[in-house]
């Protein structure tokens, strides 16, 4: 009796663990093909497939894997003399941070990636930067604007993203070169890390140039009624309202900005009106709605126009696209779905390694990070350049987006201007 | 604006959510009231209810108004789909077994509307009008929500308190052993309760859309269940009318302390609001143990 | 003498349980690729354990225990952010206060919400958590909304080197030491008074008042000892390992609801349970998402839904209720 019964525990427990341990060593990343005979580079990349980063993530991943695809059918990164095709390995992080530290050392040690793309979010890099700096592996932070990453002293990690202190400075200059009337600033935000650095940033830019800040406020994550801080917004009688924070609030405050009849010359809300479902969620009320925006369909970046001191690198924006769509059919079976900035920025990230990667000459880890201090480049995603002590990004300019008439043009900075902006804003009553 | 349409425009928004709290917690309490069970996947079961409105809408264009029966029954075949295999199982078994099964339930939920929908955050503009109360300017659509949550707390009522049915719940509640010796099928109660518990959970998240027209994504529960649980102890668990009236007062708690914070130098107002709603919980149920309302 | 009894019963009791930490430890040295993992394992087993002292032997739901873990991550990053420059002295205060901190919280929360039965307590938990938090980002306390970042403070004192070190080995070595300490305490608990008094009250609470025990002195007890254990683990894991402490995230309720659903597999109130639940989960979680990712949370609710209903009582209760040789019985607590 006893034996039977102390074997049927042990089994119980030995298999969970065992299975555990086993399943550990054998599991494999998707993505990694065996190339035969064929010199890699492998890239790993933890992003959120599930959880409150979903659609950032996959846009991301999928703007990643159509880069990658460019680079291997242009026949691969040339480093020294030899030449390498690019790989990519992903997990999903459930857009949780514990997972990140986890799956992060996972790509590192077990699937030995060479280099990292970060998760989306600055929360996320948060987690994975140490792992990636301990291990010495070069992470490139896409979707992570934050600039407090880089104020950390890490050796390893550069940025693709405009920084969030940066964020809504477009809209700004775009008021003051256009309208020397509108001196009244109100700033509204979502009271979390991200959106306080946007906010704070814009706050500064502001009354560097000579505007004047009446309203500066906060609201806290998943609001559903944000109706006392408008009403005491309007009191401020501003003549240009920025700020916002993600999709869910992004798109309650401009529905509430209306329904309170809460006009204004400008209305710039971060993050959510860069997605289609903005104009959907919004209707009529969404045109002239702006948004700074790291990239937007239907910039004019190109090889023909590139500013001084930079060099054209990587896939047109055409080109972009066109492996963008092939990627989202044939991995994800999404069919007709447009790239987002947050896909270019992942498509930016691996740009900046393959030229690093070129200028180095030598897949040293050391020396392609040194070779990244000196890359200086236009690609479709816009300008790259970092800064070589922080790596934090310099270079690349935020646009400002608008709505009109249902689809989304690009009103800020000229040299990437495709329409004649809507401004001012007309009042809400007449929009319907 | 003068400080009389703020504070007007303030009571007005905030009590016109709190009817939709009110509603939306309505079917937690009456789940916990019958058979005892804390629903942690209440939320994602008002997610279904937001998504029910936006499809019919953006597909059929269907009045969100006439959605709301289609919630109903929705809410009503869920609640049946999860009582027989899991619900069932769970009513005798220690508190935190229902925890799991109910959490479960709504993981379950919350992960297919993604794989189904995306998590995309979706949005519908159906805006019968914009009204001038007071001063205050307000979309039509909001009353209709609320006056939809009002009419559907008053059949709610019905059915408790003029029907056959709801006599034979209220026995249950009272005296389960009691109610099986006077040959009610309490198995049956308890099926019909948490289909009917459920039903309305999915209907106030119908309600909840046509209130808020944006937003709607598949992991907008979690917030849900929060505010659920805080006005559903409020009101005295177990207790619908409570449930409603907790609603209410939260609503205009919430934002009548935005006013009073806003003399405040260096804080936030309207997230400080969210610390004085719970401190306000707190308080109570140091005052009340059982809520406001509860027995 | 009646406490190194004490002592010695625990330790018999506790042999599986320590015997699972040193494996890790040692898979941990000796496989350094996966350490990561084994460090993720840990952590959710020692959230099971902590948690299990309180919810699992009173049957009473903590849906707000996150607090506790959050303010251990700020006593953490609060002492290293403004005493970094004492070197490790900064590091052994930090554990202090955070220990400091999470009990006194949870002797403030114990004191008003302990009076409270079943679901209210439970709920009345999740207004102190939600109430802290939007506290600390309202009124910007303690770093408002953006929290408390000191990776740059321990590179300051220590390198970048030993930074890292500390951010990795030396956190998953507190860990470890943290996860044996609550094992050893449960035991403890398990094998005194202590543990038949709070059986006492999870069975019938009016009852075992009758009876003479001073329910709210164990209640309180448990509460706190459950809360201090948090508090280490916030700060290991969180302030220590990830080197920033965001209230978005260390207030996330979403923990609890894992606590719950790893103590609830293991089952309740037993020594071994929480560390067979955190365990299964952890990699369960892990695995599903390496498997197929994006898929791993819609595959694990029809499993939890199968463990509760076909082992209500948790994977150590339906093993135990089968195990019929009583020295078996006794390892298994």
């Amino acid at each position: 009796m006893k034996s039977i019964s102390t074997t049927l525990v042990a089994v119980v427990v030995l298999v969970v663990i065992v299975a555990a341990i086993a399943a550990f060593f054998l599991m494999r990343a998707p993505g990694g093909q065996e190339g035969a005979g064929e010199e890699k580079i492998v890239i790993g990349m933890p992003i959120s497939l599930t959880g409150k980063y979903s659609v950032e993530g996959e846009m991301s991943l999928i703007g990643a894997l159509a880069v990658i695809e460019w680079i291997n059918d242009q026949g691969g990164v040339k480093v020294g003399d030899k030449t390498y095709m690019f790989d990519l390995k992903y997990y999903d992080d459930e857009s949780n941070p514990d997972r990140v530290i986890s799956l992060t050392e996972r790509l590192i040690t077990q699937d030995k990636v060479d280099f990292l793309i970060s998760p989306y979010s600055s929360g996320l890099t948060f987690k994975a930067a140490p792992i990636a700096d301990k291990n010495g592996v070069l992470m490139i932070a896409q979707g992570a604007a934050s600039d407090k990453i880089f104020q950390q002293g890490y050796q390893y990690v550069v940025q693709v993203y405009t920084p969030g202190s940066r964020y809504l400075t477009s809209a700004l200059d775009f008021v003051k070169a256009t309208d020397p009337n509108a001196k009244r600033v109100a700033i509204i935000y979502k009271e979390n890390e991200f959106s306080r650095t946007v906010a704070e940033g814009a706050k500064k830019y502001a009354e560097q140039l000579g505007f004047q800040v009446v309203f500066y406020k906060s609201y806290p994550a998943d609001v559903s009624d944000l109706t006392p801080i408008l009403q005491e917004l309007a009191v401020s009688q501003p003549d240009i309202i920025i700020g916002g924070g993600h999709f869910q609030d992004g798109q309650l405050l401009a529905k509430q900005l209306a329904e309170l009849n809460i006009n204004a010359k400008l209305v710039s809300i971060l993050v959510a009106p860069a997605l289609p479902k903005f104009y959907e969620a919004l209707g009529p009320l969404a045109n002239g709605i702006t948004y700074p925006a790291q990239w937007e369909m239907g910039v004019k970046y190109s090889p023909d126009k590139v500013p001084e001191g930079y060099e054209w690198y990587g896939p047109t924006i055409d080109e972009f696209l066109k492996y963008f769509t092939s990627v989202a059919e044939s991995k994800f079976q999404k069919q007709g779905l447009k790239p987002s900035y947050h896909a270019a920025g992942g498509g930016a990230a691996v740009l900046m390694l393959a030229k690093a990667l070129e200028m180095a000459g030598t897949t040293d880890t050391d020396a392609v990070r040194k070779a990244m201090n000196n890359l200086q480049i236009q690609t479709f995603f816009g300008k790259l350049k970092i800064d070589p002590e922080t790596g934090l990004q310099i270079g690349h300019d935020m646009i400002l987006g608008q709505w009109q008439s249902g689809s989304k043009v690009i009103i800020w900075p000229p040299e990437a201007a495709n329409a004649e902006p809507i401004y001012p804003l007309p009042p809400w009553s007449e929009k319907g | 604006m003068p400080f009389a349409e703020l504070v007007a425009g303030t009571l007005l928004y905030g009590a016109l959510l709190g009817v939709i709290y009110g509603i939306a917690t309505a079917g937690l309490s009456l789940i916990f009231g019958v058979l005892k069970i804390v629903n942690v996947g209440h939320g994602a079961f008002m997610m279904i209810g937001a998504y029910t409105t936006y499809w019919l809408f953006t597909l059929y264009g269907l009045n969100p108004v006439l959605s709301l029966p289609f919630s109903l029954a929705i809410g009503a075949l869920l609640g049946l789909a999860f009582y027989y295999p899991v619900v069932r199982r769970v009513i005798d078994a220690p508190e935190m077994a229902s925890l799991l099964a109910t959490f479960a339930m709504g993981l379950l939920l919350q992960e297919a509307a993604r794989m189904a929908w995306t998590s995309d955050y979706r949005g519908f503009s159906w805006e019968v009008a914009r009204l001038e109360i007071g001063g205050v300017s307000i979309y039509a659509s909001k009353l209709i929500a609320a006056g939809l949550a009002l009419l559907l707390l008053l059949f709610h009522y019905l059915v408790f308190y003029r029907t056959k049915l709801g006599l034979a719940i209220r026995a249950v509640v009272q005296d389960r052993e009691g109610a099986l010796v006077v040959g009610i099928n309490v198995d049956r109660i308890y099926a019909l309760s948490f289909s009917i518990g459920i039903a309305i959970t999915v209907a106030s998240g119908s309600l909840l859309a046509i209130y808020n027209p944006v937003g709607i994504n598949p992991y907008m529960g979690a917030i849900l269940t929060l505010k659920a649980f805080v006005i559903a102890v409020m009101g005295g668990l177990g207790s619908i009318g409570g449930a409603f009236i907790a609603g209410v007062l939260f609503g205009l708690f919430e934002n009548v302390s935005y006013v009073a914070l806003t003399g405040i130098e260096g804080v936030q107002p309207l997230v400080l609001t969210r610390f004085i709603a719970f401190t306000l919980l707190l308080v109570i149920l140091l005052v009340r143990p059982k809520g406001l309302f509860g027995r | 003498m009646v406490f190194t009894n004490a002592v010695r019963r625990a330790l018999r009791k506790a042999r599986l349980t320590l015997a699972a930490y040193l494996l890790l430890g040692v898979l941990y040295l000796a496989f350094p690729h996966y350490s990561q993992f084994i460090a993720t394992l840990m952590f959710y087993m020692i959230l099971a354990q902590a948690f299990n002292i309180f919810m699992g032997m009173t049957g009473y739901i903590d849906f707000g225990y996150v607090a506790f873990v959050a303010m251990g991550a700020y006593g953490m990053a609060l002492a290293v952010e403004s005493l970094y420059e004492l070197g490790w002295a900064s590091i052994i205060a930090g554990f202090l206060l955070a220990v400091t901190l999470s009990v006194a919280l949870a002797s403030m929360v114990g004191a008003i919400a302990l009076r409270l039965r079943g679901a209210y307590f439970a709920i009345a938990t999740i207004g102190v958590n939600e109430g802290v938090r939007y506290l600390i980002e309202g009124a910007n306390l303690v770093g408002g909304s953006e929290g408390v970042i000191i990776v740059r403070e321990l590179r300051a004192t220590f390198g970048r080197e030993t930074a890292n070190l500390i951010m990795t080995g030396l956190a998953d070595l507190a860990l470890l030491l943290i996860g044996i300490t609550a094992v050893m305490i449960t035991a403890l608990i398990l094998s005194t008074r202590v543990g038949y008094a709070l059986q006492a009250i999870r069975e019938d609470e009016d009852a075992a008042r009758a009876l003479g025990i001073n329910v709210t002195r164990y209640k309180i007890m448990a509460f706190t000892i459950s809360a201090g254990i948090g508090g280490l683990l916030g700060a290991a894991n969180w302030a220590l390992k990830g080197g920033y402490v965001e209230p978005a995230h260390v207030f996330n309720i979403h923990y609890t609801v894992e606590a719950i659903v790893m103590v609830m597999l293991g089952g309740p109130g037993t020594l071994l349970g929480p560390i067979i639940g955190g365990l299964f989960y952890g990699s369960m979680n892990y695995f599903l998402g390496v498997i197929k990712p994006g898929l791993q949370l819609l595959l694990l609710a029809p499993i939890l839904l199968a463990v509760v209903v076909a082992l209500p009582k948790g994977l150590m209760g339906y093993v135990r209720e089968r195990v019929k040789d009583p020295r078996l019985k006794e390892l298994l607590t």
